[in-house]
């Protein structure tokens, strides 16, 4: 069992607790998909979370560079993800996840 | 140079082909029959080579390779020419009535619109023999073979809107293929066990396949020779319309008459005969296949001579006897004479041509008339035609010096001398063979040219052809006249072949070293030539022994049976066809074998079609596996869908179930 | 326990319990809410890693930029909520179960995969970093990442017209070409032919009427 010093362990089980808690948000979500697009940003940050933790493991400046493209690429998301969100509203009136059944086979 | 002797009869067939509604009429024959002409005129110089250059260079055979069509390796497919006293005899008789049957075209076709595609279907056809009778390899030959079928066909069908031509044509195709099946099995195993599809090494390693067996059937181990030679033979049995297979020769008459006389009489249903006469050093490694040969043509030789007796048509007489006449050849190649068979190819090529033409010229003289009791009388009015038909006659019934006597009398001798199975059957059927051959064709010459004239009452319906029935109203009180020299030339040609190609030929092809090494007979185990060799003493003693054999004394009272049935007293034919009823109703019937075929074969492959479409096809196929497979991807996609939620959770649900999965499975390591 | 430790606890209790609050806030707003201090807190974590552009950059574009694009879509799309069903519901508890046994599963793997770990000199202030965090990360990118970060500028201005392109609505009161439809126009849109009567003058007219009437 790790220390109680923060260790490389420490920050991993904290991104996989933080990972597994946006996950269980995206199953259980039935509400809203504004919710559904934040939980997606808090997978994206554990993820960082985790190359940061290398980062400074490693002394290694890349882990960090990585960090800076997937923060882009989350924005790029967030903003197409807002983007659809409208125009769903737009379309439906509401946001409800539970609504959205259009693709039943 | 070689080349050019198939090559320019395929050009004369495609321009005429091609070109030949678009050109004048007379371009078509001008060039078809130049073609062939020059044909002939190369085939007569190879022929000239054979017998006079090449036995002083001591060369026995020219093997020309024009290309390599395909390489695979150990095996190479070419194009080439075997060119040996056989087929150089072979090329100048095919080129030699195909020319005079062209000249006799122009006549005959002379009114009708398919003048063109005539004149390029029988070039076609002497293009396609050419290459059968020239191959070096089993795989050109077989391309000749089916070139003369295509070509039979087509000339058959020739008038397409007649519903009996086009079945005829239909059956002779349909009749040709089980042969072929037979003729493909026999190449089949030939290559299998030699790997090569060539002549010549062919022969040189056929004792290789002596040893060999094939199992037909797990447990039942034949010779494979025995089977690949009886394969051979079955191909040569639909081309040269040997029983059973003969049915489709008699209604192949619906063709055109100069059809009738070049492939149906001289040169393709001899393309059988040619063949085996090319494998005898294969087949004489088989004494069951010589065997099965000589049963087969006896067969033939008699019971087609049968049916001769009956017909009434005057060119289903002669189809008859020409079937006759085959049984007589492949007699004779069973007994191992090839020799003989090919010597009664070459005659009866001459004489059976000239009557077909003969028989032609008195169909175009009445208008398209063919039945005999409708004739009579036309010996004084078709002079020329009746000289000529009468020594056509003389010539096939065998009597001495005219050809026929020199190939057939030698054919019986082969017959009785064979030791095979089966040679005293057929050595007793030839010798009725004669009487009858007798009977039924001067049956026919007396009917034809003697006796009362019976065309004058002929009625309005008989007439076949649109055409010919508006000719007839013209010229309806005209008297039959004497067909122009287009037509009689070739007659008087052929008549003059028919009375001295015997006499002149036999010392050489029969007796002398004619054809050297190209047949090869195994003359200890199978002597017939050999005793006929050594009785042989010159064209005289030949002549005068003639009548102290029966065969001589058999064609007499034939003859002399039908003048008495045909112009002495016709009412007593009457009261033996009667007497005879059940038999002659069999004869009649042609033994029954159409009939036969029409119970057993078709409809027993209709009503097997059928069981196949009910059972096969709209259960099976289209059942279980066209709408099965429908049915199976309906249902499962019916239990699929309730996966398909629509829902995003449920899909995001998934997603990290299956990343648990990986986790659980692949994580520790 | 010393004071970076102590630090570290405190922010990822934090972090955690936001994170929670996200997933289970009612009002989507408490959520957002809740979301920047999520980010606030993983700054804050960074920067204890050393990584201080990261943590600032993260403030000033999450929480300063995204996070209000979320606020601004939420009040402009003026969801309402009436969503009356209990938090707690059945279909919580296959997700939860997962969810146990998904962390349960990486716990395990991260806790075997560092056993046989060297020193561990993590911490903020043990670790030998560089002195310039942002100077060294600048050169990083944009010597050996250049061509990545273009790509990332290009993923940035394509995600910008999409969403541009997505949302844009046309007015009801902007006059402009149809090209289309120009293009698309044929001859009978257009053009009219009418038959008319020819005119003639009046003195022929009654001169020739008798002819004309007649043939009718």
């Amino acid at each position: 069992m790790p220390g109680l010093e923060p260790t490389l362990t420490h920050y991993l089980l904290l991104a996989a607790a933080l990972l597994v808690i946006s996950l269980v948000g995206i199953i259980a979500n039935r509400r809203n998909v504004l919710v559904l697009l934040m939980a997606i940003e808090l997978v994206l940050l554990s993820a960082n979370l985790n190359f940061v933790a290398f980062s400074a493991y490693y002394n290694d400046l890349s882990g960090q560079v990585m960090t800076m493209f997937v923060l882009a690429t989350a924005a790029v998301e967030s903003a197409v993800g807002l983007a659809l969100l409208i125009l769903l509203f737009r379309r439906r009136g509401n946001i409800a996840v539970q609504t959205l059944d259009v693709m039943k086979g | 140079m070689l080349a050019l002797i198939p090559l320019l009869p395929l050009f004369a067939a495609l321009f005429a082909g091609f070109f030949g509604r678009r050109v004048p009429r007379g371009w078509s024959h001008w060039v078809c029959c130049a073609a062939v002409g020059i044909s002939f005129v190369l085939s007569a110089y190879a022929l000239y080579k054979v017998v006079f250059l090449w036995p002083a260079l001591g060369i026995q055979a020219e093997v020309v390779t024009l290309y390599t069509w395909l390489d695979l390796g150990s095996t190479k497919l070419t194009i080439g020419f075997l060119i040996d006293p056989l087929s150089a005899l072979m090329m100048v008789v095919v080129t030699l009535v195909s020319f005079l049957v062209h000249v006799y075209t122009i006549g005959y076709m002379k009114d009708d619109p398919g003048y063109a595609r005539f004149f390029s279907y029988i070039a076609f056809f002497t293009f396609s023999m050419l290459m059968l009778v020239m191959s070096d390899n089993f795989l050109q030959m077989f391309f000749g073979w089916e070139g003369v079928g295509l070509a039979s066909y087509l000339l058959i069908g020739f008038w397409y809107t007649r519903p009996s031509a086009t079945k005829a044509g239909m059956k002779a195709f349909l009749m040709n293929r089980v042969g072929d099946f037979g003729f493909i099995v026999g190449i089949g195993l030939l290559f299998a066990a030699l790997g090569t599809l060539n002549f010549g090494e062919i022969f040189a390693r056929v004792d290789e396949l002596k040893g060999l067996e094939v199992s037909l059937w797990p447990g039942l181990e034949w010779s494979l020779l025995t089977v690949a030679c009886i394969g051979l033979f079955v191909g040569a049995m639909g081309k040269s319309a040997q029983v059973p297979l003969h049915t489709w020769l008699p209604d192949s008459m619906e063709g055109p008459t100069p059809i009738s006389a070049l492939i149906h009489a001289a040169t393709m249903v001899t393309a059988g005969i040619f063949m085996v006469a090319r494998m005898s050093p294969v087949f004489e490694g088989s004494d069951a296949a010589l065997s099965f040969m000589i049963i087969i043509g006896a067969t033939t030789a008699i019971s087609m001579a049968l049916l001769g007796l009956v017909q009434n048509d005057i060119k289903r007489v002669v189809a008859y006897s020409t079937l006759s006449q085959l049984g007589y050849m492949t007699v004779a190649l069973g007994a191992s004479a090839y020799s003989a068979a090919i010597f009664h190819l070459m005659t009866h090529a001459f004489f059976k041509a000239l009557l077909f033409l003969a028989a032609g010229s008195v169909i175009i003289a009445l208008h398209h008339e063919q039945d005999l009791r409708k004739m009579g009388g036309l010996r004084h009015r078709m002079p020329i035609t009746y000289w000529t038909a009468l020594i056509g006659a003389w010539a096939l019934v065998g009597l001495p010096p005219f050809s026929g006597f020199f190939s057939k009398e030698p054919i019986i001798e082969a017959a009785r001398f064979a030791e095979v199975a089966g040679h005293t059957y057929a050595y007793w059927a030839l010798t009725l063979g004669v009487f009858l051959t007798a009977c039924y064709t001067f049956r026919m010459i007396f009917l034809a040219f003697h006796g009362e004239p019976r065309y004058g009452e002929t009625s309005h319906g008989s007439h076949k052809s649109h055409k010919a029935h508006k000719a007839a109203h013209k010229e309806h009180h005209e008297q039959p006249k004497e067909s122009p020299w287009v037509v009689t030339v070739p007659l008087i040609v052929l008549a003059v072949c028919s009375v001295f190609a015997g006499i002149l030929f036999v010392q050489p092809v029969l007796f002398g070293d004619y054809f050297g090494a190209a047949i090869r007979g195994d003359y200890v185990a199978h002597p017939a030539m050999a005793v006929l060799h050594a009785e042989w003493r010159g064209i005289i003693s030949y002549l005068l022994h003639a009548f102290l054999t029966p065969p001589l004394w058999l064609a007499l009272a034939g003859i002399a049976t039908a003048w008495y049935f045909t112009l002495v007293a016709p009412k007593a034919a009457g009261r033996l066809t009667h007497g005879l009823g059940a038999v002659f109703g069999v004869f009649k019937n042609h033994f029954y074998i159409d009939a036969f075929y029409e119970r057993v074969m078709v409809r027993g492959t209709h009503s097997a079609a059928s069981w196949f479409v009910r059972g096969g096809e709209r259960f099976w196929s289209e059942g279980v596996l066209v709408q099965g497979t429908a049915r199976l991807v309906h249902w499962g996609a019916q239990s699929l869908r309730y996966l398909q939620t629509g829902y995003l959770y449920h899909y995001a649900f998934a997603m990290v179930l299956g990343l648990l999965v990986l986790i659980t499975l692949w994580g520790r390591n | 326990m010393s004071f970076s430790a102590f630090l570290f606890y405190v922010l990822a209790a934090i972090l955690l319990a936001s994170a929670v609050r996200v997933v289970s806030a009612r009002q989507p707003v408490h959520a957002a809410l809740s979301l920047v201090l999520a980010f606030f807190t993983m700054a804050a974590l960074w920067i204890t890693l050393g990584a201080e552009f990261l943590g600032l950059a993260l403030v000033v574009i999450y929480v300063g930029a995204v996070m209000v694009l979320f606020l601004f879509v939420l009040m402009m799309l003026d969801v309402r909520q009436t969503d009356k069903t209990p938090r707690w519901r059945l279909h919580l508890i296959p997700a939860l179960a997962i969810g146990a046994l998904m962390l349960l599963e990486i716990v395990l793997l991260i806790v075997d995969g560092v056993k046989t770990k060297t020193a561990l000199p993590e911490s903020a202030a043990s670790m030998d970093k560089p002195l310039d965090n942002t100077r060294e990360l600048g050169k990083l990118l944009f010597e050996d990442y250049l061509y990545s970060l273009e790509l990332v500028g290009v993923l940035l201005l394509v995600g910008m017209i999409a969403a541009i392109v997505l949302t844009h609505r046309q007015s009801r009161f902007a006059k402009r070409q149809e090209v289309s439809e120009q293009i698309a126009v044929t001859r009978d849109d257009r053009l009219r032919v009418v038959s008319m009567p020819a005119e003639v003058e009046a003195e022929d007219a009654t001169a020739h009427s008798p002819d004309k009437t007649g043939g009718h």
